[in-house]
């Protein structure tokens, strides 16, 4: 089944908030089938974040600025949602605790922690924005 | 910095206009609530309250500062909805709003939701016997790494704990870091009851694993300074 995401940082106390949108499969093999983007292109510059590891695999965040606003923002590079290499029992609900695995390497949907998530695509998002002096 | 805030939807209207108006709609949920109860926008209900501005109270308001009145009982006040005598609701707000925000999502036929707001989960499979949604426990001492999975078709997971932020939670009792946990999870039905108790537990440093015992919830998982875990 198809899972569709949408990432979007809630900037406290300012307008801002930027929407990343992608989806892909979570179960199969290959390259993710859809790259979409929040907000329509709109010409102008581009800026480029680094490539930052998430819990899904690598991420990079492409910017595009018209008039020193953000008039789109893309996912050049995502998660192929398929970097399962190791086998956690669906069935042991509610809480199965297994030896601590890296969590680029877990097949989980969404991480539950005192930290953000998410980080890496906020370190991309972080450094495209820096490059376009916007943050 | 904002807290960010995810969203996974599969099912019937998982890529199309009506998920985005329901995305859309959550996120409004969340900036809403961000308006009214920012300590960092001077503008904000509880920031007037703070300055003793003579405001209406909004309903909502209410419901929160209810909420974390209730916790300081029920924790010994170990959870506070003040900090050095000013108002700081934060404790609540987050899962409080996130389980707001689902409401547009639940409202999606034959469509699977999970929902992350900086950390605090709340999801729904309409399926009983499809895959539950997998909700990966980060490890407080390293969170590139996780330490459990909760598999979980509908319900609440939140964390809290120390990790990144520093020691953001006080036990007001003594207004000091707790000791104790490393990081405290809470599973239940609603994410406002699990993130507030995990705060809580969480604030409550020793105590807090017999504690969450007397919560009723799913489940809780903890994670202890010195390492080891345990599921309660």
């Amino acid at each position: 089944m198809v899972t569709v995401r949408r990432i979007s940082l809630w900037f406290l106390s300012t307008v801002a908030v930027v929407t990343l949108l992608f989806g892909y499969h979570t179960s199969t093999s290959g390259p993710a089938p859809v790259v979409t983007q929040a907000v329509a292109p709109a010409g102008g510059s581009t800026v480029t974040g680094a490539v930052a590891q998430t819990r899904w695999g690598p991420v990079q965040v492409r910017l595009t600025l018209a008039d020193g606003k953000i008039s789109a923002v893309d996912v050049v590079q995502y998660p192929d949602g398929n970097n399962r290499d190791r086998e956690i029992n669906d069935d042991a609900l509610p809480v199965l605790v297994q030896e601590t695995i890296s969590a680029q390497s877990a097949d989980v949907d969404m991480v539950s922690g005192a930290t953000v998530t998410s980080t890496g695509y906020v370190q991309s998002l972080q450094s495209a924005l820096d490059q376009a002096g916007l943050s | 910095m904002g807290m960010p805030i995810s969203l996974a939807l599969r099912g019937r209207h998982a890529g199309d206009a009506h998920g985005d108006a329901a995305w859309a709609a959550a996120l409004e949920v969340l900036r809403a609530a961000d308006r009214t109860f920012s300590t960092y926008r001077a503008d904000s209900v509880i920031s007037r309250m703070n300055r003793g501005v003579p405001v209406d109270t909004p309903p909502e308001v209410a419901d929160v500062l209810a909420i974390g009145a209730a916790a300081e009982r029920s924790s010994g006040g170990a959870f506070a909805l003040r900090r050095d005598g000013v108002l700081d609701p934060s404790g609540v707000v987050k899962g409080w709003a996130a389980e707001r925000a689902a409401v547009a999502l639940a409202a999606l036929p034959d469509t699977d939701f999970c929902l992350s707001a900086g950390g605090d989960i709340t999801c729904r499979t309409g399926d009983p016997a499809a895959a539950p949604w997998r909700i990966g426990i980060e490890d407080p001492r390293d969170p590139t790494r996780i330490v459990a999975v909760v598999p979980i078709r509908t319900g609440a997971v939140a964390t809290s704990g120390t990790a990144h932020r520093g020691a953001h939670i006080v036990d007001a009792r003594t207004g000091r870091a707790p000791g104790g946990l490393a990081s405290v999870t809470v599973v239940g039905r609603s994410l406002t009851a699990v993130d507030v108790d995990a705060t809580a537990a969480f604030a409550l440093g020793a105590d807090g694993e017999r504690w969450l015992t007397t919560r009723g919830h799913r489940a809780a998982f903890v994670v202890r300074t010195d390492g080891t875990t345990g599921t309660l």
